[in-house]
């Protein structure tokens, strides 16, 4: 089976060396007013490339922009859409990490590219395919709220949102994209709402030509909704192995039909899992994996470890490939 | 009920008594001194004699204000589970992780067995407590929360690693109590966030305070309330320190549903916001409370720490909720 090295989401953007601590200089300068806009995105330049660099020189095949310009997963979207304003913290599911909330007003709309100028730049500075991450309508209507209670709800915003992405994501794959991730993370808190993101999901893959379109789940057991998850209109899932250690199992057990990205990896503890334990894991799976190929990656974004483990993490990441790949020799 | 163990431990507190969450904001020369300790350019006693003065200029801010329970600001600390891991065993410091925005901290890592070995807290709580006859609270970080917000390389389960810090824990309320604190806060504000292990959390709560002389707040804050109430109830303690404003006080449809049995501090201002809330609006929030809550059980203070706002800001709320709830009182 081919085992594809690829990143999840978000990169740390800081780290304890000097010159990774340019950008929250630069915006600390920047709310102050003593640096330029320019400033601003000349130090999220470098703080991407630096993001770049080390996804490249781990061995991924798939790497991100680290999604070092975003404020959170949540507002640093929402907050581009008309419609919508942005508003106070909240905690972002079960981390320790927060998000604005954003606030709907009035109808929304995109009025213009949200993450398009990004993913070229990154590209651009990559040698090795950038997949764009954008955070789905499923979780971003569940963590906003409306202006006026009872202007429509959860289900207008869903459809808000939605109709506010699928052009993105067409931009994205029409700029070059040959695989879009949607992040719900949503589903696993919400799982009532897999019928709701079904339409959600065809809606916002209908432009997306040869692109691929994968979906993330994560902070979460996706055992519970597995079988509901094989029948969404995407064409790989990513799955979070973290929660529960008899997920293995049941996709050894299930199989899927779909592509899948292992999340085995935890993006939330330091901790270096043993690369035998986890390439005998992905032994178990491979044979009941569609098309005789799988991604293996973080369990989520990597911004909730320092910048020294997410690289130890990443490079571990080849660690468990050549483990596998050994043992399967 | 409250109140008598508050009797029986010697305080005597008026209706809608007044307290804040625990941290201020740290003065400019206590955050340069911070820096300049941080740079080698300044010792340790150097800092902690700053800390000391900050320390003194909250005591004889919330005396001023009228406040009736103190804090001692937390001017000793940078980080609410940070500090705490730097004063047990077992913990190393780890790299800088995001909180929020441009705000960053250094996530602590277990990588062996924790242990209490000295009071962490007790010396500054006497200090705070010797420059007023006002009672101050005892203030630590609790066994779930030092948990969740640290890496774990050490213990085999999340419940394990909850109910060893719970035993360590406990030795420093013991410690306070012995110092003489009769009222001790045990910040869970991570409780709130993974429904599933509420059990957990509450039997680390009950091995900190079981038999304990104290009357115990706990603080929760920024989650999602609506899968953990009413069960949170539970949990050993006297009262409840809850962010009410940051979401619109829609904690109380939940309080109708299902009655709230404790006492409850009731967060009138969000510590978010530059912006100081009118009289009006805070005395419109503990109206709502009344509504809602027994008056007899209500503490009234902030959503959560103020160490995020200004100075000013910091002083301009806890203003504005002293003169609130000293108006309803009478």
């Amino acid at each position: 089976m081919e085992l594809i090295l690829a990143n999840n989401s978000s990169y740390p953007r800081i780290g304890d060396a000097s010159e990774h601590q340019l950008l929250r200089k630069t915006i600390t300068q920047w709310e102050k007013g003593e640096k330029a806009d320019s400033d601003l995105r000349a130090a999220e330049d470098r703080m991407t490339e630096l993001a770049l660099a080390e996804q490249i020189e781990a061995g991924l095949d798939i790497v991100t922009d680290g999604q070092i310009r975003w404020y959170d997963a949540i507002s640093h979207l929402a907050g581009k859409l008309s419609g919508v304003r942005i508003n106070g913290l909240l905690r972002f599911f079960d981390t320790n990490t927060y998000f604005r909330q954003p606030v709907v007003h009035a109808k929304i709309e995109r009025t213009k590219a949200l993450l398009v100028e990004d993913y070229l730049f990154a590209q651009a500075k990559s040698p090795r395919p950038v997949k764009p991450v954008l955070t789905g309508p499923v979780t971003l209507a569940r963590l906003s709220i409306e202006e006026t209670k009872g202007a429509g709800g959860f289900e207008r915003m869903l459809e808000g949102y939605t109709q506010a992405l699928a052009p993105e994501v067409a931009a994205l794959a029409a700029a070059g994209a040959t695989l879009i991730q949607i992040d719900e993370p949503a589903l696993l808190k919400y799982p009532q709402d897999i019928a709701r993101a079904r339409p959600s999901l065809a809606a916002l893959t209908a432009g997306k030509g040869a692109a691929q379109i994968a979906l993330a789940l994560y902070f979460g057991d996706p055992a519970p909704i597995y079988d509901e998850l094989q029948k969404l209109p995407v064409d790989v899932l990513c799955l979070d192995f973290t929660y529960n250690p008899a997920f293995v199992e049941v996709v050894a057990t299930r199989g899927s039909s779909k592509t899948l990205a292992l999340g085995l990896v935890d993006g939330r503890n330091t901790k270096l899992e043993d690369p035998k334990t986890l390439a005998r894991d992905v032994e178990k799976m491979a044979r009941r994996l569609a098309g005789d190929r799988a991604y293996l990656t973080p369990s989520c974004g990597f911004e909730y470890l320092p910048r020294d483990r997410a690289q130890l993490k990443l490079r571990h990441l080849s660690t468990i490939k050549k483990e596998f790949l050994g043992s399967n020799a | 009920m409250s109140r008598e163990k508050l009797r029986q431990l010697g305080i005597d507190l008026p209706l809608f008594p007044t307290t804040s969450v625990g941290s201020f904001p740290k003065p400019d020369y206590l955050m340069k001194a911070r820096a300049d300790f941080a740079k080698k350019k300044i010792t340790g006693a150097e800092l902690e004699e700053k800390a000391r003065q900050a320390t003194e200029f909250w005591i004889r801010k919330q005396e001023e204000l009228g406040v009736d329970v103190l804090v001692d600001g937390e001017m000793y600390r940078g980080d609410m589970v940070a500090y705490f891991a730097e004063h047990l065993r077992g913990f190393e410091e780890g790299g800088l992780v995001r909180s929020y925005g441009n705000r960053y901290y250094h996530k602590p890592i277990i990588t062996g067995e924790v242990r209490w070995e000295n009071p962490i807290t007790v010396d500054w709580w006497k200090y705070a407590q010797g420059l007023t006859r006002k009672p101050v609270k005892g203030m630590l970080t609790g066994p779930y929360t030092v948990m969740d917000w640290s890496f774990n390389e050490f213990y085999p389960s999340r419940r394990d690693t909850c109910l060893a810090l719970a035993k360590e824990i406990r030795r420093e309320v013991e410690a306070l109590i012995a110092a003489g604190a009769k009222i001790v806060q045990i910040d869970e504000p991570a409780a709130s966030v993974r429904s599933e292990e509420l059990p957990v959390a509450i039997e680390a709560l009950d091995v900190v305070t079981d038999g304990l002389p104290a009357y115990f707040i706990t603080h929760i804050c920024y989650g999602a309330f609506e899968y953990i109430y009413p069960g949170m109830l539970e949990m050993p303690v006297d009262n409840f320190d809850l962010e009410m404003s940051n979401s619109g006080l829609d904690m109380l449809e939940l309080f109708r549903k299902d009655r709230f049995t404790k006492d409850i501090s009731f967060g009138v201002v969000d510590v978010h916001s530059h912006v100081v809330e009118e009289e009006s609006v805070v005395e419109q929030r503990l109206r709502q409370a009344l509504d809602v809550l027994p008056m007899e059980n209500i503490w009234v203070d902030p959503d959560c720490g103020l160490k995020t706002r200004s100075v000013d800001e910091a002083i301009a709320k806890m203003q504005a909720l002293v003169k609130v709830a000293r108006a309803l009182r009478n």
